[in-house]
């Protein structure tokens, strides 16, 4: 169950690294590494110490404060345990989805070193969960207990409230295009994206639905390809309905017409099939040819092979 | 006021005559004793011999329950700390304390239970910080198990609650199975009360550590909870306890006032009504509460009223300095104003002087 919890860890990073341009490839690969100390339930009466928040827990290294508390907020107690849990929300933090997600995933990753112990304040909580649990659930990551909001006290002169939120805006917000619609160009970008999907189809779009704020795009039932399995059946390939999480109203270039074929890659979530990735199936791209032929022989995570144990549902 | 916590053997003697009817002031000499543990347990009064055998055999758990004294001494204070009684104790008459216990008092019922439930606390923790040769982590809780939100593993270290419940059976109840009488056998009763009231808030906790910290990967362990919980429901079965008389076989007990429940294993029990511990008497073991704290504004038992015995209070007016108005500020400091707080202080009359020279 170890490996199963560093493979989920890895495969999250993997699938909000994999939407990034390949510069910054270099950088996601550090965070894959396997913590082997094991977890210590709870230690009795042990005092907080105060550590220099370290250069490898890149999550907190650039926040504002050098000092951190052990344990922290979230009751891990060792640096090892802030490292590989912290180590999840780097990619949600390089997608910039609230100004704040930093100062509130450290506020309990690694809490401010002072006499007593400073929490978030429960609006900045709810400012970064409006920003981010979209973002988290269109790949079927709910937002998690450990940040449920009403944990946090109501705004107070001691907690830490929004900081950088309230700025004017220096530019009229772009619509921003939909997560699933960022492309890859690259055959190591798509290749990356195949990892981290449970399966990947080439198919046909017979029509979009509007499903509250999800699209629901209905897979046509001809000229149907099923390039990586995973976890799905041949009934499931039958009738595939792909839910897009959030994907209601932002644009997205390659669904703006459904002439020919797509590659559509996805996961199997309680059931549901949700969209990851979807291109327009083009027969003259090289990148794209080379990705599909190659899936299989591209280096996944280490942990990649457990994944699908792990996600399998009871 | 808080024990002074002095060397890690100084508290076990007290412990132990704390734990015993007699009293006995040989324990002071044990101070300046240093030395094997052969010499402690062979030198700590009121030993029987199969709590001196298990001193020998266990020093380590010997330690334990002598660093956890300061712990349930702690706890009996605060939960009687609007008494008249408040589980006080002299630094340099620490005899007054066993006093008490020779009543067959509600208070020695809460005394003894407190003080069992403290030693299966101590040795229950010191098991699971790994300080005990003869036991760790609850070997019992390894692999998965199921709850009502799904799978989880055990992981982390389980408190082995049934280890300390049973060393602590062993060692404390040891002199009252000795004995036969009817305050063997209420120091038993409350003892096992004592106990188990620890054993009611064993509880789970879990960790997630599934992807970005969600629950559908957990690790879970037992664990005790504060000291405190164990202490608020023993008052409450002070509070609730009930006065029995032994049966006519003397194997048990049967309630003094035919309209109350009979006791279940739960409940603390005694023989005899309390003194009303208004004035100093080394007999009771009572202190007195002449210059005892009172709240003028309370209806309860630290009202002036009631903690002073109708004798009246001095008041006293004093101002200190405090913190307030504190403010996080970004970033990282908090910072705080100080204030001038005024406030007065009632504190009980002594008795009349006239009293002193009236014989008791």
């Amino acid at each position: 169950m170890w490996v199963a919890w560093s493979a989920r860890t890895a495969a999250l990073a993997l699938l909000l690294g994999a939407l990034h341009g390949a510069p910054t490839r270099g950088q996601e690969y550090d965070y894959y590494g396997w913590q082997a100390e094991p977890l210590h339930g709870r230690s009795y009466s042990k005092p907080p110490q105060c550590l220099d928040i370290p250069a490898d827990l890149p999550l907190c290294h650039t926040v504002g404060y050098k000092r951190m508390r052990l344990p922290n907020l979230l009751e891990h107690e060792s640096l090892a345990e802030v490292k590989q849990q912290a180590s999840s929300w780097l990619p949600l933090l390089a997608k910039r989805c609230h100004s704040d997600t930093q100062v509130f995933l450290c506020s309990l990753f690694a809490p401010v070193c002072l006499d007593r112990p400073i929490y978030p304040c429960r609006s900045l909580c709810e400012a970064a969960r409006a920003g981010c649990a979209p973002l988290m659930e269109a790949y079927g990551f709910p937002w998690p207990e450990m940040l449920h909001c009403h944990k946090f006290p109501l705004d107070n002169d001691l907690c830490i409230a929004v900081q950088f939120g309230h700025l004017p805006a220096t530019a009229p917000p772009v619509t921003k295009i939909c997560a699933q619609c960022e492309m890859e160009h690259s055959a190591d970008g798509l290749m990356e994206q195949m990892c981290s999907s449970d399966f990947v189809v080439k198919m046909r779009i017979k029509e979009i639905k509007i499903d509250n704020g999800d699209r629901k795009l209905i897979g046509a039932q001809k000229k149907k390809k099923l390039l990586k399995a995973g976890p799905l059946k041949r009934k499931d390939t039958k009738k595939l309905v792909l839910h897009m999480k959030n994907g209601a109203s932002c644009p997205c270039p390659q669904l703006d017409n459904l002439t020919g074929s797509f590659l559509v890659m996805g996961r199997k979530v309680e059931g549901q099939l949700l969209l990851t990735a979807v291109y327009r199936w083009d027969k003259k791209n090289k990148e794209m040819k080379f990705a599909v032929k190659f899936m299989f022989s591209y280096p996944c995570s280490l942990y990649y092979p457990f994944f699908y144990g792990a996600a399998e549902p009871h | 006021m808080n024990v002074p916590l002095g060397g890690i053997w100084l508290w076990l003697p007290l412990l132990l005559t704390w734990l015993t009817p007699e009293v006995s002031s040989s324990w002071w000499y044990m101070r300046a004793t240093g030395g094997s543990s052969r010499v402690m347990c062979d030198n700590v009064p009121g030993l029987v011999s199969r709590q001196r055998q298990l001193c020998h055999r266990h020093p380590d758990v010997m330690r334990a329950i002598g660093l956890g004294v300061a712990e349930w001494t702690a706890e009996c204070q605060h939960q009687f700390r609007q008494h008249r009684w408040n589980c006080n104790t002299l630094d340099r008459d620490h005899s007054l304390f066993g006093r008490v216990l020779l009543r067959s008092s509600r208070e020695s019922a809460f005394v003894y239970a407190i003080s069992s439930a403290g030693v299966v606390f101590a040795i229950t923790r010191a098991c699971s910080q790994g300080e005990l040769k003869s036991c760790s982590c609850d070997p019992k809780k390894k692999g998965s198990a199921k709850d009502s939100k799904g799978t989880f593993d055990w992981g982390g270290c389980s408190d082995n609650i049934d280890y300390g419940i049973k060393f602590a059976r062993a060692f404390v109840d040891a002199k009252e199975r000795k004995g036969k009488d009817a305050r063997a056998l209420m120091n038993l009763h409350n003892n096992r009360a004592g106990r188990k009231a620890v054993k009611r808030f064993l509880k789970q906790e879990c960790k997630c550590h599934g992807v970005s910290g969600s629950c559908t990967l957990r690790t879970c362990w037992l664990a005790m909870a504060d000291f405190r919980k164990t202490g608020d429901y023993l008052w409450r079965k002070y509070n609730g306890a009930i006065q029995v008389v032994m049966n006519q076989d003397g194997t048990g007990f049967t309630v003094a006032n035919k309209r109350f429940k009979k006791p279940t294993k739960n409940d603390l029990v005694y023989f005899e009504n309390s003194p009303d511990y208004c004035i100093r008497d080394r007999e009771a073991g009572s202190l007195g509460t002449a210059g005892r704290v009172c709240n003028l504004t309370s209806r309860g038992m630290d009202s002036c009223e009631v903690m002073c015995c109708g004798r009246g209070y001095d008041t006293s007016h004093v101002t200190r300095m405090t913190k307030c108005e504190c403010k996080f500020h970004w970033c990282c400091a908090v910072r705080c104003q100080d204030c001038l707080e005024a406030l007065d202080v009632h504190t009980c009359k002594a008795p009349k002087s006239a009293d002193w020279a009236t014989p008791t």
